[in-house]
C-alpha cells in the first residue's frame, strides 16, 4: 500500500535568488507530483526536517517543479546550505487546490504579500494558461523595500501580457523607486473591477491578510470570493495529526486556501 | 454469531493451543494495577490463578490503541524508503468497550481517509480483538455518560463473559478460527441457557452501578455547549487551574490520535517516526516563522474540549471520548473531565 509519510528524492536542478533571503529551488522528483495551483508539496531536508511549500511553477508544467521560499527557521536555514545536485526529500500534492471553474468569466483580484507572492505566481500561471476562460487578471503586490520585491525580472514581462494588470508597492522606497510608497492596502483605493462579482485572491504575512481581507470586504466582495492562503502548522499533510486544526477545517486538507466566508465564525484566524 | 461455552476447567488448555499460533496479549494484575501482558506459555503453570480475575476487572492502564497506533512507529527513511514488514498475529484478549469504540476513531482517522497509514491497517488486520464483559465499573469509569457499555456492541471479533467462572464466547465470523483452534474444548450454545441469562442479569446490574455513580447525563447539545463557551476563558481557567501540563491526560487516551513526524538523520539520508503527540504541548501549533495561535496555554485546554466533544462529533458522528477515565486518574492536578462536562 502507498505509504503516504514516504518521501520521494527530488534533485535540486538550479537555484535563484530573489532577494537577501528569499531563494528560488528548481527542483526535478523522481516522479511526478501531480499538483495543481493552491496545492502543496511537503519538502524534507534530510537530517534537518521536513516543511509545507506551495509549488511556485504552473502546473502545466510537472516533471520539474519550482519552490520560492524564505529562510526563517531550522528546514529552511539548511535548505539554504544545499546546492545544485543535491537531493531533497517531497511528499504530495496535498491540499485543495484553487476551484478554476468558480473563477472562469470573472475577474481576478490577485494581492499579495512579500514571499507570498509564490503561491500566487502558480496560480496566475496557470490563468494566463488558459487566459480566455477568465476576465482580466489585476495583480496587486507589495514588499518592504524595492530589494525585497520576488520575480523582479518576471513582473515586466507579466505586464505585457494582454489583460494583465500590476501594480507595486514598497513600505519603504530608495531613490530609484517610482511607484508607490506604503503597505499594499494603498494599491487598493481603486478597485478597477466589479467587486460584487470578481474573484480575489490573498498571499501573504498574516497582519497584511487581515487588512486586505477587510479591505475587500469593505469594497464590496462578496466573502466567498474571497480566497486566502491560510498558514498553520501543516505537518502530516493527510489531514491526520491534527497541528494545522484552523476551527473547524484542517489546513492541509481543506485548504490552505480557504474563503473568508468559510473562515470568518473563526476567533483571529489571522495569528 | 454464535455462542460458544468454554469450561473453566479447559482454559489453559485453550490459552496454550492460542499461544502455538498466536501471539496473545492479557490484561493482567500487578501491583493492584491492571496491565496488558504477553502470555508465555510458562505463565499458564506459574500464574494460572491470575488470568480469570483480571478479566473481571476494569480497563488495563495502557489504551489498547497503542497496539495498532503505536506511541512510537518508524514509518520511512530516505534516500531509500521503508519497507514494511508484516506484523506478528495475534489475539488481544480482555478489551473493554471503552478501549474498543475508540478504535473506530483510529480506523477513522487513520484506516479510513483519502489517505491511508499502512502500518496501522498492517497491525490492525493482524490483531483479533476479543472484547470481554466489565461487570464491576470502578468510580473513575462514566462510558455510560458517552453512550457505551460495560459489555462489548459491536467492533469484535469475539466477545468474553465469565459466568461461576466458565468462559463464555459469543463469536463473529471475524473470530470462528479461535474457537477452531479447540472446537472441542467448546460447546455451541442454543437459546436462553442459564448461562446467558445470569451473564444478561450481571450485565444489568453492572449498568446499573454505572448509572449510580454518573447519574446525571451529560448536556445532549454538547458539541453547542462548548462551541458556545469557546472564548469564554474565564470557564476554562477555573477547570485548567490546577494543571500542571505533563499531558498524562492525553498520552493515556484511548482515543487521541494527534502524532508529529519527525526525522533523525542517519548516514546518508534519515528515519522519519510517527510518534504520539500532545496538543496541549505549548509549540503544538506553532509554524516555522514562529507564529502560534495557540500560544496560551488556555487555549490548547479549550481546544482539548472543543477536538474531542465538538469537532469529531460533528466531522465523525461519535465523540473522541469513551468514558474510560484514565486521563483524570493520571492527573496530578486532579481535574475530573466529568466536572468540566458536566457545567457545559
Amino acid at each position: 500500500m502507498n505509504n503516504p509519510y514516504q518521501p520521494i528524492p527530488a534533485i535540486i536542478l538550479k537555484t535563484m535568488d530573489e532577494t537577501p533571503n528569499i531563494r528560488t529551488f528548481v527542483l526535478k522528483p523522481e516522479r511526478e507530483i501531480p499538483f495543481l495551483a493552491g496545492q502543496f508539496v511537503e519538502l524534507t531536508v534530510p537530517g534537518h526536517g521536513e516543511a509545507p511549500f506551495t509549488p511556485s511553477s504552473s502546473h502545466f508544467m510537472r516533471d520539474t517543479f519550482e519552490m520560492t521560499i524564505m529562510k526563517v527557521g531550522r528546514a529552511t536555514g539548511a535548505l539554504f546550505d544545499l546546492k545544485p545536485g543535491d537531493v531533497v526529500g517531497a511528499r504530495g500534492p496535498f491540499g485543495t487546490p484553487y476551484p478554476l471553474e468558480r473563477f472562469a468569466g470573472k475577474d481576478i483580484y490577485i494581492v499579495g504579500g512579500g514571499v507570498g507572492l509564490a503561491p500566487l505566481r502558480a496560480l496566475f500561471l496557470a490563468l494566463i494558461h488558459e487566459s480566455d476562460k477568465y476576465g482580466r487578471f489585476f495583480l496587486r503586490y507589495g514588499a518592504r523595500t524595492p530589494n525585497d520585491i520576488v520575480y523582479r525580472h518576471l513582473l515586466p514581462e507579466w505586464q505585457k501580457i494582454p489583460k494583465v494588470d500590476i501594480d507595486l508597492s514598497v513600505d519603504v522606497s530608495d531613490e530609484k523607486w517610482m511607484k508607490k510608497v506604503g503597505v499594499v492596502t494603498c494599491l487598493m483605493d481603486d478597485i478597477p473591477c466589479d467587486e460584487k462579482k470578481s474573484i480575489a485572491v490573498v498571499c501573504g504575512p498574516p497582519i497584511m491578510m487581515k487588512f486586505v481581507n477587510q479591505r475587500l470586504l469593505d469594497a464590496g466582495f462578496q466573502p466567498e470570493n474571497i480566497y486566502l492562503s491560510m498558514e498553520t502548522n501543516m505537518s502530516c499533510g493527510v489531514g491526520q495529526c491534527r497541528h494545522c486544526r484552523l476551527g473547524p477545517y484542517l489546513t492541509c486538507k481543506d485548504g490552505p486556501v480557504l474563503t473568508w466566508a468559510q473562515i470568518k465564525d473563526i476567533e483571529n484566524p489571522f495569528v | 454469531m454464535a455462542e460458544h461455552l468454554l469450561p473453566k476447567s479447559s482454559v489453559h488448555r485453550w490459552l496454550s493451543k492460542l499461544l502455538a499460533r498466536y501471539a496473545v496479549y492479557v490484561p493482567l494484575e500487578r501491583e493492584k494495577q491492571v496491565h496488558w501482558h504477553r502470555l508465555e506459555p510458562g505463565d499458564l503453570e506459574t500464574e494460572p490463578d491470575i488470568i480469570a480475575p483480571a478479566q473481571r476487572r476494569i480497563r488495563a492502564s495502557e489504551p489498547v490503541k497503542s497496539f495498532m497506533f503505536q506511541p512510537r512507529q518508524r514509518v520511512g527513511a530516505f534516500p531509500d524508503p521503508l519497507q514494511p514488514t508484516e506484523p506478528e498475529r495475534r489475539v488481544l484478549l480482555g478489551i473493554k468497550d471503552c478501549d474498543l469504540v475508540p478504535l473506530k476513531v483510529h480506523d477513522k482517522i487513520l484506516g479510513e481517509g483519502e489517505f491511508k497509514d499502512p502500518f496501522y491497517l498492517a497491525q490492525r488486520k493482524n490483531t483479533i480483538l476479543v472484547a470481554a464483559d466489565c461487570p464491576v465499573p470502578e468510580q473513575s469509569c462514566f462510558c455510560n455518560l458517552l453512550g457505551l457499555t460495560p459489555f462489548a456492541q459491536t467492533g469484535a471479533d469475539a466477545a468474553l463473559s465469565i459466568v461461576d467462572g466458565d468462559w463464555l464466547f459469543e463469536v463473529e465470523e471475524s473470530g470462528q478460527e479461535l474457537i477452531d483452534t479447540a472446537p472441542e474444548l467448546f460447546s455451541r450454545l442454543t437459546g436462553e441457557t442459564s448461562e446467558v441469562v445470569k451473564r444478561d442479569e450481571e450485565r444489568k446490574t453492572a449498568v446499573a452501578t454505572l448509572n449510580m455513580i454518573n447519574a446525571r447525563p451529560l448536556n445532549p447539545d454538547l458539541p453547542g455547549a462548548i462551541a458556545a463557551r469557546l472564548h469564554d476563558e474565564a470557564f476554562w481557567r477555573k477547570h485548567a487551574e490546577t494543571c500542571v501540563e505533563c499531558f498524562g491526560c492525553l498520552m493515556g487516551c484511548p482515543t487521541c490520535y494527534c502524532f508529529l513526524l519527525y526525522d533523525q538523520a542517519k548516514e546518508n539520508g534519515l528515519d522519519r517516526t510517527r510518534a504520539w503527540d500532545a496538543c496541549y504541548e505549548a509549540a503544538y501549533a506553532r509554524v516555522g516563522g514562529g507564529a502560534n495561535p495557540r500560544a496560551e496555554f488556555i487555549k490548547r485546554f479549550a481546544n482539548r474540549f472543543d477536538c474531542k466533544w465538538n469537532q469529531f462529533k460533528r466531522d465523525h458522528g461519535m465523540y473522541a471520548c469513551s468514558g474510560c477515565g484514565r486521563c483524570f486518574k493520571a492527573c496530578m492536578g486532579k481535574i475530573d473531565i466529568r466536572n468540566v462536562l458536566g457545567e457545559l
